[in-house]
């Protein structure tokens, strides 16, 4: 029963969604706003699934003692940041911003920046012109890669006409695929939830 | 401790760009078409214009999307354009905030009435087609918890329809969305500041006018500071990531000799 609860639901709202989009009768704009604002509502809660979540996985991880100490930090700064959000607020000058500006801001720039490194590391170890197909995938990226800097022009006056062929004509093309794609994969996968066929969302068995 | 081959290259990188780093040369880039566009759209809007500028970035991208969205803020606050900031990102919340209030103070603009910031709303999807129906009711305060109503700039701003058009400074996909959703639903022009990873990802978007122009990576910083005549970081940074492309593509000419080497050393 609450299975076909939910199905019913999920059909209701489905057509409704579906049907507001092509009306701007103010009673569907109104039902539009309401249904928006409560999807925003009810992905607040999921934030808190997700602090669960990464509490109960880092107990369970601090059974070992080699990873104890990383796991009591993970959440130490969980934790720590809402507290100093909540005692001194957000605005400039307290403490949150200055965790924010000097701990974590800095710490995912340094986590990101070390992909330069690995760019580097993968790009002669990896990049091998092994047939045809590597090679030609190579050579285009090469010329990407060198139009991109500011050198492009300077090696030859052919290169950036010759990238920006490459991303108009063959680039261009795959991605467009590749997004009509993924469109109709949605579409098809939004009618199935829609008119109950596909079923897995609900957890579970499938019947 | 035996240095390996990956510890090599690692180093070599990092003493090549600290070497260009402390160099004084500027490399002069030329303007592509895009960036040209993304300042002659900022130019032809009236003065008192209103932009949406959404800040959908996280910290790890800020040394390359900073100098994008230094660039557009300044040079949508020298030609008296007001701002409307906001984020769909939480950790781009407090970046895009101290990044606006810093260039308001430099063209002493003032809060509420040359430009207000709106904050962080959860779910991007909802947040955006929210705000297509009525922003008032998805930002009933601003970051500071002023309410609405009460801030001047935002008094005549209803929908999309009361603004020029929307910057998303983002280095993900989230761009898209504001196309998908706000430009599709309600005809909100949409423009774009991304890291350059995502460039190619959006060539369909603006070859089809489902996006009007973007300002890419570093290079597409540098362009717009040389487009406004003020040097930052897409500068400053130019020679160093050109230096690192080089790098990059000598390694993989090196890679590519050695293994072909050893397939006829090895007879294959």
């Amino acid at each position: 029963m609450d299975r076909k609860l939910a199905l019913g639901i999920c059909f209701i709202f489905g057509v409704i969604m579906f049907a507001q989009y092509f009306s701007q009768h103010p009673m569907a704009r109104a039902v539009n706003q309401a249904v928006l604002e409560y999807w925003q509502i009810i992905f607040a809660f999921t934030l808190l699934v997700g602090v669960a979540s990464f509490m109960k996985s880092s107990f369970r991880k601090m059974r070992k003692p080699s990873d104890r100490p990383y796991q009591i930090l993970g959440l130490l700064g969980l934790i720590s940041m809402p507290v100093l959000a909540l005692v001194w607020g957000i605005k400039a000058g307290t403490p949150f911003m200055w965790m924010f500006e000097n701990v974590q801001a800095p710490m995912q720039a340094t986590v990101f920046s070390l992909l330069a490194f690995f760019v580097a590391s993968a790009s002669f170890r990896g990049f091998r012109a092994r047939s045809l197909q590597a090679a030609i995938l190579l050579g285009a990226a090469s010329i990407i890669l060198l139009s991109r800097s500011s050198l492009g022009g300077i090696v030859s006056d052919y290169l950036p006409p010759v990238a920006e062929w490459i991303r108009n004509n063959p680039s261009m093309a795959a991605r467009r695929a590749i997004l009509i794609g993924i469109g109709l994969g949605s579409l098809t996968t939004s009618l199935r939830v829609i008119l109950g066929i596909e079923r897995t969302w609900l957890g579970g068995s499938q019947r | 401790m035996k240095l390996e081959t990956r510890h090599w290259t690692f180093l070599g990188l990092f003493v090549v760009i600290t070497i260009v780093m402390l160099l004084p040369i500027r490399l002069s880039v030329p303007v592509s078409e895009q960036t040209q566009k993304m300042y002659d759209f900022i130019e032809s809007l009236p003065p008192n214009s209103i932009l949406l500028i959404s800040f959908d970035h996280e910290a790890s991208a800020l040394p390359e999307i900073r100098p994008v969205g230094l660039a557009i803020v300044r040079h949508a606050f020298a030609k008296g354009h007001r701002l409307i900031g906001l984020s769909l990102f939480a950790e781009g919340t407090v970046i895009g905030y101290r990044m606006m209030q810093n260039v308001a103070a430099e063209y002493g603009r003032e809060y509420g009435k040359d430009y207000v910031y709106l904050g962080f709303k959860p779910q991007y999807i909802a947040a955006i087609l929210s705000m297509g129906e009525s922003i008032p009711r998805t930002f009933p305060e601003d970051y500071m918890g002023r309410p609405y109503e009460e801030l001047e700039l935002l008094r005549g701003v209803h929908n999309y329809d009361d603004v020029a058009a929307v910057i998303s400074i983002a280095d993900g996909s989230l761009t898209t969305h504001w196309m998908e959703y706000g430009a599709a639903r309600y005809n909100l022009t949409v423009l774009a500041g991304v890291t350059a990873a995502m460039v190619t990802t959006y060539d369909p978007y603006i070859a089809s006018g489902q996006m009007y122009t973007l300002v890419g990576g570093l290079r597409g910083a540098a362009e717009y500071e040389s487009l406004i005549g003020r040097e930052g970081g897409g500068s400053r940074g130019m020679l160093a990531q050109s230096t690192a492309h080089i790098y990059v593509l000598l390694l993989i000419v090196l890679g590519n000799v050695i293994y072909f080497l050893t397939r006829r050393k090895r007879g294959l």
